[in-house]
């Protein structure tokens, strides 16, 4: 039962929170939030990749319907779910994951989401904005942008776990 | 046989992932050249909709600001009322013989979905072909242009906003009346830039630019903004003239899109200039 219902409130939930809040903020400095990379970072470890690319794309693909941007949001997820298995196995603790429990904040700590989440939100983020912007000459401005809204959104989806995700009691 | 079977076992990832990118790079491409269909836009029905419901909660937030601003638009109109003058001596008697006839008509709208933050931005009105809107058509709010419509659904309508890579409205800077194109550079939402103005022309910085109304889009004299600095561009003699908007495109609500009575008449003038004059 929590394993269906709970993925699918928090599909639902990323994706209302993208573009009914997020998309509506404009920090200014070209900063755009994109909070729905931390869904696919945050699908279970033992995962499919055909499952995981799919969602990836589906949900890339209803927030383009919303927010006009013509597939750059499911092209970008589609980058960053590809690189999710190689980044995550690299940075696996000694005894592995344990395949059941999500990988949150709280369970895998701060420093474990710096090293996997950080450069999985800098490719989805290079990816979208050199798409986006596709020419060279504006390579430092897209490269700008790509810092500063991956920095802005890694913190903003930090805040986000410690809100929505419950602590588990240590045994 | 064999080995290919290996092959694409090997890689069936792989393969699917340049599958699915495949779809999404097309839509995208294919998009930003033509725009083909409402598929994948927020003209969509359902995503509409949903906008839709989002304005209606946010708007209420908006109503002190845009009462102001209609307000002053009100004051600005009434001044030019006939009524609002009066004779100033008796000799002189003002005679109606001209007949007018009306060149624009105006459909009021909404943005409901706006970004400013892209390379390209796009806003969303809420209202669509069934109301009037078409390809093509201006738009414009009370402080400034907004922009070029660029599809319409039944009941909305996607507007490519001046905050795009290739606006190049032709403008006017008053009071010399010297033309450019307006172009935006792609960072920040409350500057734009002129281009094509030769460098022997003197400007004065807070000079006030307008649309031209050449190609029969726009009416003339829309506000957008006004002269902020001239910037020199290297190995070429013309400006860059940097312009601060009149509009503000973070907290765009109210525009009206331009219908242009008269388009057809001036297309078919304009149809007779030999080809190789038209570059």
């Amino acid at each position: 039962m929590e394993t269906v219902i709970m993925p699918i409130l928090r599909f639902l939930g990323v994706f209302m929170l993208q573009v009914f809040v997020f998309n509506a903020l404009e920090p200014g400095f070209g900063i755009h939030i994109m909070i729905y990379p931390l869904f696919i970072a945050l699908l279970p470890f033992n995962n499919n990749v055909f499952s995981m690319l799919t969602i990836s794309f589906f949900l890339g693909f209803i927030i383009d319907i919303f927010s006009n941007t013509f597939g750059l949001h499911s092209s970008a997820a589609l980058a960053m779910a590809i690189a999710r298995p190689p980044i995550y196995n690299n940075f696996s603790p000694r005894d592995g994951y344990d395949n059941l429990k999500l990988p949150t904040i709280l369970r895998m700590g701060f420093r474990w989401h710096l090293v996997t989440f950080g450069p999985l939100l800098l490719i989805h983020h290079l990816w979208f904005f050199a798409l986006e912007s596709f020419r060279l000459d504006e390579l430092f401005f897209t490269l700008k942008k790509t810092f500063l809204s991956a920095f802005i959104t890694f913190i903003v989806c930090m805040i986000l776990q410690y809100i929505f995700f419950k602590k588990e009691k240590s045994r | 046989m064999r080995n290919l079977i290996a092959f694409l076992e090997r890689f069936k990832i792989f393969i699917y992932f340049i599958f699915l990118q495949v779809i999404a790079l097309s839509f995208y491409f294919s998009y930003i050249s033509y725009p083909r269909g409402q598929f994948l836009t927020s003209t969509w029905a359902i995503s509409g909709t949903f906008l839709n419901f989002q304005n209606d909660f946010i708007k209420f937030f908006h109503l002190e600001e845009n009462n102001v601003v209609l307000q002053q638009e009100n004051i600005r109109l009434r001044k030019n009322q006939l009524s609002n003058y009066v004779k100033i001596s008796s000799e002189l008697v003002q005679k109606n013989d001209t007949i007018y006839k009306q060149h624009y008509d105006f459909i009021p709208g909404k943005v409901i979905n706006s970004t400013i933050t892209r390379r390209n931005n796009y806003f969303t009105l809420n209202i669509g072909s069934s109301q009037g809107v078409r390809v093509g058509m201006g738009v414009f709010s009370d402080n400034g242009v907004v922009g070029i419509i660029y599809m319409t659904s039944r009941y909305f309508s996607l507007v490519k906003s001046v905050l795009s890579e290739n606006s190049n409205l032709d403008v006017e800077i008053q009071p010399t009346g010297i033309h450019g194109y307006l172009k935006w550079g792609g960072t920040n939402p409350q500057r734009g830039s002129v281009i094509g103005i030769s460098t022997d022309i003197k400007l004065k910085k807070n000079s006030l630019v307008y649309t031209r109304g050449g190609s029969g889009i726009f009416p003339k004299g829309i506000p957008i903004g006004r002269v902020e600095k001239l910037l020199p561009i290297e190995g070429k003699p013309i400006w860059d003239v940097v312009i601060k908007f009149s509009q503000d495109y973070r907290s765009i609500q109210n525009v009206y899109v331009i219908k242009n009575l008269m388009q057809e008449e001036q297309k078919k003038l304009e149809a007779n200039i030999p080809a190789e004059n038209k570059k």
